[in-house]
């Protein structure tokens, strides 16, 4: 993922280094300036050059930062784009078959939150982890300049931080695993609680509830307080590093600086050396503590992408329609099978052997039991899977209009809705699918009309009135095939007649409808009737000879 | 024109409000926030004092070692500026350390006292608005808000203090030398901090509240694509909802940017502040040490003191960019206070025994939906009486219930139970003679004996098997190894959903209620087990009134002994033919 965005990451850590390097310009001023009043006890009046050169360095270095966060999240925030058009479009890839066995709510919520999750680790650590390697090595490089013995200091501290944090990080990680799962524990805790709150209230039990709640939240902290007093050890670990190498850089220095010190380079140390050394030490650190403070955008990002990987490691089943593609039609026909079989990996052969030829502009409903494979032959028809065996041809242009139980609403106005099924559909259009559909009493009583906002905030539906803007869609499509799921199922009276109707409509304008449903009056529509046994197979197939 | 310090202030006293209650929250902790301050204070103040502290002595040193090294006869007392810095190096690392326990278990007090309110208010909440915040996206948003909640003092409230009385405490500290150092530091850095946090959070604020209704926006986009992928692809509109859903998109994105790019602004404004505020005060120091009013040492010091002033500042811009996402948290939580139901829970003593039902002319209107769900309904049940009440799905059944419970407010008319006008809202006691099977089953997660203790907490293990026995579980949870401790899952996911309804009546039966209200009982159980419970349920029945809720009748179980039925339709209730059993 990173990979696409690697200018936009090399100009991050190209900006921390441009920063970095600023840093030990500005000290060097500093230190400079210092030994400049002090040593060759010179005015500052004269030395306002040095000045306005250090008041510079500032802007530069500010701006090298802002840069190196910038382009940070410049790369974070396409990455996440792209990752998340990726898995949309291997989701879509598998298609309405696959994903209708999984839960949606929990789907969107992984292309949300889990994506939104790696922008730490590749606006932040990723280009933090390289900084941390480089900064240090050059500040290790001008120290040792100045002198050597202060650096091998920083340089024998420096490999046993990395040591200490394993150390310290092997014990937390198991117990963060732990505290991870007591979150989940209590996150888990409390969502039960919400969700049954109804139950709560109807036996009188809100307040010992309210109790329970604070409970386990006491009791989430005393168990996570164990883990973080081990795994903010590892931070104490690079602070007490940090602290200690000043203060023993800043005793080498003045014993030197003293004469304390014969041997070593400490003889040729002077007041701007020294300080320089001092001013220097801290920023060794700070790259490994950002780090360090970056490493919880790791721990996310790499849960995360766990999650994501395996979304993109689902591959398409041997019923997707690519691993058996149809051969295009022959004559008027719009589908026709020839001893097609489905069989669906676990459960075995759901559909099948079966014959069928779709004409155009009959009406064919499909019946049997629960289970029996109607809604697999309509998928099948839809061209949603394709067979496990037999041979199937479908006309090429396969336009078609879709209606199952859960017809799609999306967020938006009604007549976003309504364009679902032809975007260039014009207001008079779209006013007389809904009045076809039955849903013109309810648009007469909308103040904004066709502009209603459905969903969340706006108009809300009901289930009856959902399904009949999936009728007026079909209307407003031209497409000559109609395949209903179950149409009328669960819907009172009022709706389940508008439907009825409607459906008759579509079959005199002559498109071809294929239904399945258990409604008598849908099937008293049909021109064929196919009723399947509880294998998949055909039982009974009704009305054929009336078919000139 | 607009007057625009006025639409200012009337922001900043919206945003004060918005956050007074969960201040008022913390400030139950007060001593354990002041002693967090504290640690931070002091952690700090390790910092700046080890930097300040070396860059004296180092300078000490090396003009002791001048003279020393020019044969004058001079000495430095090394010994109490070392163990100063080591001991700064010692109490920074160790209040450092202290200070980051210390505050994370404040801030897991404060995340249980605030799930506990919160809870408090939810269980306060009648049907109307809690079934509107069922769903579980809602749920998740609820915990995420309460976790941004819970950071308000360890982002919001201790940093910005601690940075200002640091400001002030080395402005103090340094003007001892030099006023005007002091003067700069300040001024300087006051600016800066005021900038940090208050202008940071103004120019972020509108996109940070923004953040998480884009953020739902973009779930519920995905979710229709993924929901509605067969209609998408039928009418060919896959590529035009994916347009839609990309520019919802781009505008959370653009959001993003401009908040990190205002965080970054903030970074390097911090930089260059105190990168400002040093020069300045090296330059004002230098000075001052030509006319003797300070030592070489302390020039030193003072630039020094201020560059560990980075540390102190660093953290604000990020949590103050993103006031506006904590705000808009705050803001959601504050709403569901307010659909609290206001006014005294009072109730006169129900008579005792079966309770008699009467509605009053009881229309029931949802806000938002186009027509009322229930309009005028008269009727009148007498105590004992056993009514069935059928209606199609949708058609205000489950409405009728909760308005029975005393769940709901009837928007015009009254409800009475034994001749006793419900008031609003209902106090918790009704809950003792009206019992209600609600048609979606709750249960928690935790044993089965818990589970059904929720009717009767004092209810004995010999109680609990009788109820299992009379719904017919008492076979099956004997042969649990685990028996009565056995846990029902999240939801009562170990359960089939008919063994959990079945659990439901359990719990009733335990309750023992005067009024008995089923929805939907034997909705998910398989005819044998139904009219099993049927033929048990009668007995208990007896003596009580009973409402039953039902699709139909005469499917496949009815529900015990019907006095009579009515039909719910178009929003009336209508007597149908005298049912006999």
């Amino acid at each position: 993922m990173a990979a696409g965005e690697r200018r936009l990451l090399g100009l991050v850590t190209l900006s921390g280094v441009a920063a970095g390097t600023l840093t030990v310009v500005q000290m060097g001023l500093l230190a400079w300036l210092v030994a400049q009043f002090l040593v060759a006890e010179r005015v500052p009046e004269d030395l306002w050059p040095a000045f306005i050169a250090l008041v510079a360095v500032l802007p530069l270095r500010a701006l090298a930062q802002w840069g190196q966060e910038v382009a940070g999240l410049e790369a974070s925030l396409r990455i996440r784009r792209r990752a998340r058009a990726a898995l949309l479009d291997h989701l879509v890839l598998l298609g309405p078959v696959r994903l209708a066995s999984r839960h949606s709510a929990s789907l969107a919520n992984q292309l949300v939150e889990q994506v939104e999750a790696l922008d730490g680790y590749f606006a932040r650590f990723l280009p933090q982890l390289r900084l941390a390697i480089g900064l240090p090595l050059l500040i290790l490089a001008v120290v040792a300049w100045l002198d050597w013995l202060a650096a091998l200091f920083l340089l024998l501290s420096a490999p046993l931080i990395p040591l200490f944090m394993a150390l310290v990080g092997m014990g937390a990680e198991r117990l963060n695993r732990d505290q991870f799962s007591a979150m989940a524990r209590l996150s888990g805790h409390f969502i039960d609680r919400v969700r049954g709150i109804t139950t709560l209230q109807l036996f009188d039990r809100g307040r010992d509830a309210t109790a329970e709640v604070h409970a386990a939240a006491e009791d989430y902290r005393l168990l996570s307080m164990k883990t973080l007093r081990l795994a903010f050890l590892s931070s104490a670990v690079l602070e007490f590093f940090t602290s200690v190498a000043i203060a023993v850089v800043a005793i080498y220095v003045g014993f030197g600086l003293l004469g304390f010190i014969t041997y070593g380079p400490s003889s040729a140390l002077s007041l701007f050396s020294g300080l320089l050394v001092l001013l220097l030490a801290p920023e060794f650190f700070q790259p490994l503590r950002s780090l360090s403070q970056h490493y919880h955008d790791r721990a996310a990002a790499l849960g995360a992408a766990d999650g994501l990987v395996a979304v993109l490691n689902e591959v398409p089943d041997a019923l997707h329609p690519e691993a058996h593609p149809p051969e295009p039609a022959i004559d008027e026909e719009i589908v026709s099978l020839t001893g097609v079989t489905v069989e669906h990996p676990g459960r075995g052969r759901v559909l099948g052997p079966i014959d069928l030829v779709v004409s155009p502009g009959e009406v064919l409903v499909l019946t049997g039991p629960s289970g029996a494979g109607k809604s697999t032959l309509l998928q099948l028809l839809a061209g949603f899977i394709g067979p496990s065996s037999g041979q199937w041809r479908r006309s090429t242009q396969p336009r078609f209009a879709w209606m199952d139980q859960r017809p799609l609403l999306i967020l938006g106005s009604l007549a976003d809705n309504l364009r679902l099924a032809d975007p260039q559909a014009s207001e008079a259009r779209m006013r007389r699918a809904l009045s076809r559909a039955g849903l013109d009493e309810l648009l007469s009583e909308l103040p904004e009309g066709l502009e209603t906002r459905l969903g969340e905030r706006g108009l809300g539906l009901s289930a009856g009135q959902a399904q009949r803007l999936a009728l007026a869609r079909i209307f407003l499509s031209a497409s000559p095939l109609v395949l209903l799921d179950e149409p009328t199922a669960s819907l009172d009276e009022d709706s389940e007649a508008w439907i009825i109707r409607a459906l008759s409509e579509l079959a005199e304008e002559g498109r071809t409808l294929v239904i399945a449903t258990h409604h008598p009056a849908l099937m008293a529509m049909a021109d064929r009737r196919l009723a399947l046994d509880e294998g998949g197979r055909l039982a009974a197939v009704t009305g054929e000879s009336d078919r000139g | 024109m607009v007057d625009p310090p006025r639409v200012e202030s009337a922001r900043q006293a919206t945003l004060i409000t918005t956050f007074v209650p969960w201040c008022r929250l913390l400030a139950r902790r007060r001593r354990r926030l002041m002693a967090g301050m504290a640690l931070m204070a002091l952690t700090l103040v390790s910092a700046i004092g080890l930097l300040a502290l070396s860059g004296w002595f180092i300078t000490a040193s090396g003009l002791t070692g001048l003279l020393l090294a020019a044969g004058v006869a001079a000495s430095l007392d090394v010994y109490v500026p070392g163990g100063g810095i080591r001991a700064f190096a010692l109490t920074r690392t160790v209040s450092r350390y202290a200070e980051r326990v210390y505050n994370h278990d404040t801030v897991l007090r404060l995340l249980a006292d605030l799930r506990a309110r919160l809870f408090g208010v939810l269980v306060e909440l009648d049907e109307r608005t809690l079934s509107r915040r069922r769903a579980s996206d809602w749920l998740h948003r609820l915990t995420a808000d309460i976790d941004s909640l819970d950071s308000l003092y360890l982002r919001l409230l201790a940093p910005p203090t601690v940075a200002a009385l640091a400001i002030l405490a080395l402005g103090g500290f340094l003007a001892i030398w030099s006023p005007a150092a002091g003067m700069v530091v300040l001024l300087v850095l006051g600016t800066t901090w005021l900038w940090l946090t208050v202008g940071q959070a103004l120019s972020g604020m509108a996109a940070s509240r923004r953040q998480v209704s884009d953020l739902e926006r973009l779930r519920s986009g995905l979710m229709e694509e993924l929901q509605g992928l067969a209609e998408l692809l039928a009418y060919g509109s896959l590529a035009a909802h994916r347009r839609r859903l990309e520019d919802v998109e781009a505008r959370l994105q653009i959001d993003q940017r401009r908040l990190g790019r205002r965080v970054a602004c903030g970074n390097a404004l911090v930089g260059v502040a105190v990168g400002l505020t040093l020069v300045l005060v090296l330059w004002l120091a230098a000075l001052a040490r030509q006319t003797g009013s300070l030592s070489g040492p302390v020039m030193v010091m003072m630039p020094l003191a201020i560059l560990a002033m980075n540390e102190a500042l660093v953290g604000l811009p990020m949590a103050f960019t993103r006031l506006g996402a904590t705000r808009a948290a705050a803001e959601r939580l504050n709403a569901l206070e307010e659909a609290k139901p206001g006014g005294d829970r009072n109730l006169e003593p129900l008579p005792p025994g079966p309770l008699a039902v009467t509605l009053e002319e009881v229309t029931l209107h949802y806000p938002g939906n186009l027509a009322p769900v229930l309009e005028a309904v008269c009727v009148d049940i007498r105590p004992g009486e056993r009514v069935a009440i059928t209606g199609v799905s949708g058609a205000g059944k489950s409405s009728l219930g909760g308005l029975l419970a005393g769940r709901l407010p009837p928007t015009r008319g009254r409800v009475l139970l034994g001749a006793v006008p419900l008031g609003w809202p209902v106090p918790g006691s009704l809950a003792q003679r009206v019992g209600l099977l609600t048609q979606r089953v709750d249960l928690f997660d935790d044993s089965l004996a818990a589970n059904l203790r929720l009717a009767a907490p004092d209810a004995t293990e010999t109680r609990l098997w009788e109820a299992l026995a009379m719904v017919d579980l008492a076979d099956w949870a004997e042969a649990l190894t685990a028996g009565l401790s056995t846990r029902v899952g999240e939801g009562g996911a170990q359960l089939s959903g008919g063994q959990a309804r079945r659990l439901a009546l359990a719990r009733l039966w335990l309750r023992d209620p005067d009024l008995v209200i089923l929805d939907e009982p034997f909705a998910g159980l398989d005819a044998e087990t139904a009219s099993h419970i049927a033929a048990r349920l009668d007995g208990w029945l007896t003596g009580r009134t009973v409402i039953t809720l039902v699709h139909q009748l005469g499917e496949a179980v009815d529900p015990p002994a019907i006095d009579r039925a009515m039909t719910l339709r178009a929003a009336r209730l209508g007597e149908t033919a005298r049912y006999l059993s």
